[in-house]
C-alpha cells in the first residue's frame, strides 16, 4: 500500500470569529477520485483552497504529496506547481491569447523552452477538443470553451492532483456536458481529483468515493452506491432529496 | 447630403451651424489680416538655431541632424516591423534599438570620451608601476594579498554552486585578478644573499591557487546552507572594492592621461530651445514610468517599512506644486547631497519633473492595480507562479492596459509642464523665445512669438494622444475585455 497523496487531519480555519473548517480530516490516495458536495457555506470551497494554500489553515496539518503546508514560501510554490486548479469562474488571463494562458506557466515556472510548451499545449488543446481556439483571446469564446481551456492549462503543468472548484456552476446548461467530458477523460486515465460538485451523474460515473460537507465538517463519507441508496444522515438524506428532487 | 443630414438635421442644428458660422467669421475677420499680412514671421526664422537647440554650439548641430535622423530612421523602421504578422524578429530588434536609443542620443549629445590603449595603460601602469612602490618589497603584500582573497572566494563560489553562471564568474574573477597583478609579477625579485632572480609570478600563482583550493574545500562544507549562497551574491561586489583598495589605496601621486575626447563634450547647461524641451519630457517620461510603477507596487506592499516609503514620497510630492518642486531641486537638492555631488541645472529639473510625474503616475497605476480582480491572482498562484511573476506576468500588465489613457494624459501633461523650467532660469523653448521677446531687434513680436510655441506643443501634444489611441487599438483594449 501506497502512502496517500493527500493527508488531512484536523484542519481549521476561522474567518475572523467565524468557524469555516471545524476539524476536517480525509486521506487520498493516487489516483482517487473524489467528489465533496454540500450546501453552500458549507466550508467546500475553503476545504480544497487550503490545499494549494490559497487560503491558510490555522490548525491541523495538510500534507501533499509528503510536503506538509506551512509557513515556509518556498515549500507553497512548489506544491502549487503540483496541484491544478480549475474555478468556478474560469479566471483565464484576458489579455494573454488561449496558447499564451496555457504556456504561461511551464515557460516561467517549469523553464521550459518556448517550442516544448506550445507542443504540449496544443496536445493538450486536442485533448479538450479546441485545437483551432489556440490563437483567440478568452473573451472570444464560449464559456466551456473557456473551461476546457482553464483544465488545460491546469494540465499543461503536468500535476500530480487536479482541484476543480465548482467547474460546471457558471456554464450555461448546454455547455455542462463538453466540460464533464473533459473531466470524465481525465479520470479515467488516473488523474488524482477532488471535484466539488453537484452533478451527481458524473459522481456516479467516476467517483471513488463522496463527501458530504455541512457547516464546516465532514457529515458522511463513502462510495456513490453508499451515499445514493443508504445515506446514513438525515441531513444528508435532505440534501440530497433536494438536489435530486427533479 | 451630408451637409443636410449633420448640419441642417433639425431646426437646433440649423440654428446652432448658423452660431458657429458666425463666430468663425468674426474670429477669421479679427486675426487673418494679421496672420497673412502684418505678422512678422521673420522672427522665427532669423531665430531659427536659437529657438532649435539655444546656446548648443552652431557648428555642432549637425550631431542634433544626425540624432533625429537616426529617430526617423528606427520609427519608420519600427512602423514597418509592426506591420508584420506574427512575432517576427524584426520586433525584437525595434525594441532592442527603442531601449539602447535614449543611451546613444544622449552620449551622441553630450558627446563622449572614449579610453584607447594608451589612457588605458597608463592608467593601469599608474596603479602597478607607482615608482614609489615598486622598489620596496614589502608592498608585495598588494598584489599577495589580493591574489589570496579573490582566489579564496572564487573557491568557495566554486564549491558552493554547481551553477555555470557562478562557475564562469569565479573564473573570470582569477584571470583579471591575474591580469590585474601581471605587470607587477612579470618584475623579477631578488632572493636571498645570490642575487638569485625569479619572476614574482612563480610565486603569485601559487598563491592563488593556495586560495582557490583552501576555498573550494570551505564552500564545499557550507553547501547545505542557503544563507550562505545568498551572501555571496554581496560578497563579491564587497571583495571587489576591498582588492581595488589594497591594489591602488586610492592615493593619487602620479599624473594620469586624460581619456580621448571622441564628441566634444557639450555639457547640458547649454542644452535649450526645443531640444531642451524634447530631451527634459522625454527623460522625465522615461525615467518616472518605472520609478512610478514602483511606487505604486511599493504601495500596497505588505511590507510595512516600503508602504509607508511609498505612500510618504507619493503624498508629499502631489502635496506640493511642480513649480515649488522644480525651485527645490535647484536650491535644495545640493543640501543634501555631498559637496562633491554636483548636478548642473539642466540635470536637477530632470529629476524634479521625474520625481513629480513619478509620484502621479505611481496613483493612476494604483488605480489599475485595483480593477484587476483578485481572482486572477488566485488563478495565476494556482499555477505555481511566485508572487514576483504574478505581479509581473498577470497583474500589471492588465493593469497598465486599463489606466493607458490615463498614463498618456499624464504624459501629455508632462510634456506641457516642462515650460515651467523657464521660470527657474532654464532656457527651454518657452524661455528662448521670451528672451527673444525682450530683444530690441524683434520688440513687438509678441504674438507671433507665443502662437508659434501654442503651436509647437499643440503639434506633439496631439501627436502624443494620437499614439496613444492607436496603442490602445494595438493592444486590443476594448475588444479583449
Amino acid at each position: 500500500m501506497t502512502e496517500p497523496i493527500i493527508v488531512c487531519r484536523d484542519v481549521h480555519k476561522w474567518y475572523g470569529h467565524f468557524e469555516a473548517l471545524r476539524g476536517v480530516s480525509m486521506e487520498v490516495e493516487r489516483g482517487e477520485v473524489i467528489v465533496i458536495f454540500g450546501p453552500s457555506g458549507s466550508g467546500k470551497s475553503t476545504f480544497i483552497r487550503t490545499i494549494n494554500r490559497l487560503e491558510e489553515h490555522q490548525q491541523g496539518q495538510i500534507i501533499v504529496d509528503g510536503i506538509e503546508l506551512t509557513y515556509d514560501v518556498r515549500n507553497i510554490a512548489a506544491v502549487r506547481s503540483e496541484i491544478g486548479m480549475v474555478f468556478q469562474q474560469f479566471n483565464l488571463f484576458p489579455h494573454l491569447s488561449v496558447l499564451q494562458n496555457i504556456t504561461l506557466a511551464p515557460i516561467w515556472v517549469r523553464k521550459w523552452p518556448k517550442e516544448k510548451a506550445e507542443e504540449v499545449a496544443f496536445q493538450l488543446l486536442r485533448r479538450v477538443g479546441i485545437p483551432e481556439q489556440a490563437r483567440k483571446y478568452p473573451g472570444q469564446l464560449s464559456g466551456g470553451q473557456q473551461q476546457r481551456v482553464a483544465i488545460a492549462r491546469a494540465l499543461a503543468m503536468q500535476p500530480k492532483i487536479m482541484l476543480f472548484d465548482e467547474p460546471t456552476s457558471a456554464l450555461d446548461p448546454e455547455m455542462i456536458k463538453e466540460v464533464l467530458d473533459v473531466m470524465i477523460e481525465l479520470a479515467t486515465s488516473g488523474m488524482t481529483m477532488l471535484v466539488i460538485t453537484h452533478e451527481m451523474g458524473f459522481a456516479r460515473a467516476v467517483a471513488r468515493r463522496m463527501f458530504f460537507f455541512d457547516e464546516g465538517l465532514v457529515v458522511e463519507s463513502g462510495t456513490p452506491d453508499e451515499i445514493f441508496s443508504t445515506p446514513k444522515e438525515e441531513r444528508t438524506k435532505l440534501f440530497l432529496s433536494q438536489i435530486l428532487v427533479h | 447630403m451630408w451637409a443636410r443630414q449633420n448640419l441642417f438635421g433639425s431646426w437646433l442644428n440649423t440654428l446652432l451651424t448658423a452660431l458657429s458660422v458666425g463666430l468663425v467669421y468674426l474670429v477669421a475677420r479679427g486675426s487673418l489680416p494679421w496672420l497673412l499680412s502684418e505678422a512678422k514671421w521673420a522672427v522665427i526664422g532669423r531665430n531659427f538655431g536659437v529657438i532649435g537647440w539655444g546656446r548648443y554650439p552652431n557648428d555642432q548641430a549637425w550631431r542634433l541632424g544626425i540624432g533625429l535622423a537616426l529617430l526617423l530612421i528606427l520609427g519608420v523602421f519600427s512602423w514597418w516591423a509592426w506591420r508584420l504578422p506574427g512575432q517576427s524578429p524584426a520586433r525584437r530588434f525595434v525594441s532592442v534599438g527603442w531601449l539602447v536609443s535614449p543611451v546613444i542620443l544622449f552620449l551622441l549629445l553630450r558627446g563622449l570620451t572614449l579610453p584607447t590603449p594608451v589612457t588605458i595603460s597608463n592608467n593601469l601602469g599608474y596603479y602597478l608601476f607607482r615608482p614609489e612602490v615598486l622598489p620596496l618589497l614589502e608592498e608585495d603584500w598588494r598584489a599577495i594579498a589580493s591574489l589570496l582573497i579573490v582566489g579564496l572566494l572564487a573557491g568557495i563560489t566554486w564549491g558552493l554552486s554547481p551553477r555555470r553562471a557562478n562557475r564562469i564568474l569565479a573564473i573570470v574573477a582569477c584571470l583579471a585578478i591575474l591580469g590585474l597583478c601581471l605587470p607587477l609579477g612579470l618584475q623579477a625579485q631578488q632572493l636571498g644573499d645570490q642575487g638569485l632572480r625569479v619572476p614574482r609570478l612563480v610565486i603569485m600563482i601559487p598563491i592563488l591557487g593556495l586560495g582557490l583550493l583552501f576555498g573550494r574545500s570551505a564552500g564545499g562544507s557550507l553547501v547545505t546552507l542557503r544563507a550562505a549562497r545568498c551572501a555571496l551574491l554581496v560578497a563579491w561586489p564587497g571583495t571587489a572594492a576591498i582588492v581595488m583598495v589594497i591594489l591602488t589605496s586610492f592615493d593619487v601621486g602620479v599624473e594620469r592621461v586624460a581619456p580621448a575626447e571622441v564628441l566634444l563634450k557639450v555639457e547640458p547647461p547649454l542644452w535649450g530651445g526645443i531640444l531642451l524641451t524634447l530631451v527634459l519630457s522625454t527623460v522625465s517620461i522615461l525615467f518616472s514610468f518605472p520609478i512610478g510603477v514602483l511606487l505604486a507596487l511599493g504601495r500596497r506592499s505588505r511590507l510595512p517599512v516600503v508602504k509607508a516609503v511609498s505612500v510618504l514620497f507619493i503624498e508629499i510630492v502631489r502635496g506640493v506644486p511642480l513649480i515649488t518642486i522644480l525651485f527645490m531641486a535647484q536650491v535644495m537638492l545640493p543640501l543634501f547631497l555631498p559637496l562633491e555631488w554636483t548636478f548642473d541645472r539642466v540635470i536637477r529639473a530632470m529629476a524634479g519633473m521625474t520625481f513629480f510625474t513619478a509620484a502621479y503616475l505611481a496613483e493612476i497605476v494604483r488605480g489599475g492595480l485595483q480593477i484587476v480582480p483578485h481572482e486572477q491572482v488566485e488563478a495565476a498562484r494556482s499555477l505555481g507562479l511566485s508572487e514576483l511573476f504574478v505581479t509581473g506576468l498577470v497583474v500589471l500588465p492588465q493593469a497598465l492596459r486599463a489606466v493607458i489613457p490615463a498614463i498618456m494624459g499624464q504624459f501629455v501633461s508632462v510634456f506641457k509642464d516642462t515650460s515651467l523650467v523657464a521660470i527657474v532660469g532654464l532656457l527651454d523653448l518657452l524661455g528662448i523665445l521670451q528672451s527673444i521677446i525682450k530683444q530690441r531687434e524683434f520688440l513687438g513680436t509678441v504674438r507671433e512669438v507665443y502662437l508659434f510655441a501654442g503651436l509647437f506643443y499643440f503639434i506633439i501634444s496631439y501627436g502624443m494622444s494620437h499614439a496613444s489611441r492607436r496603442l490602445e487599438a494595438s493592444l486590443g483594449v476594448s475588444d479583449r475585455f
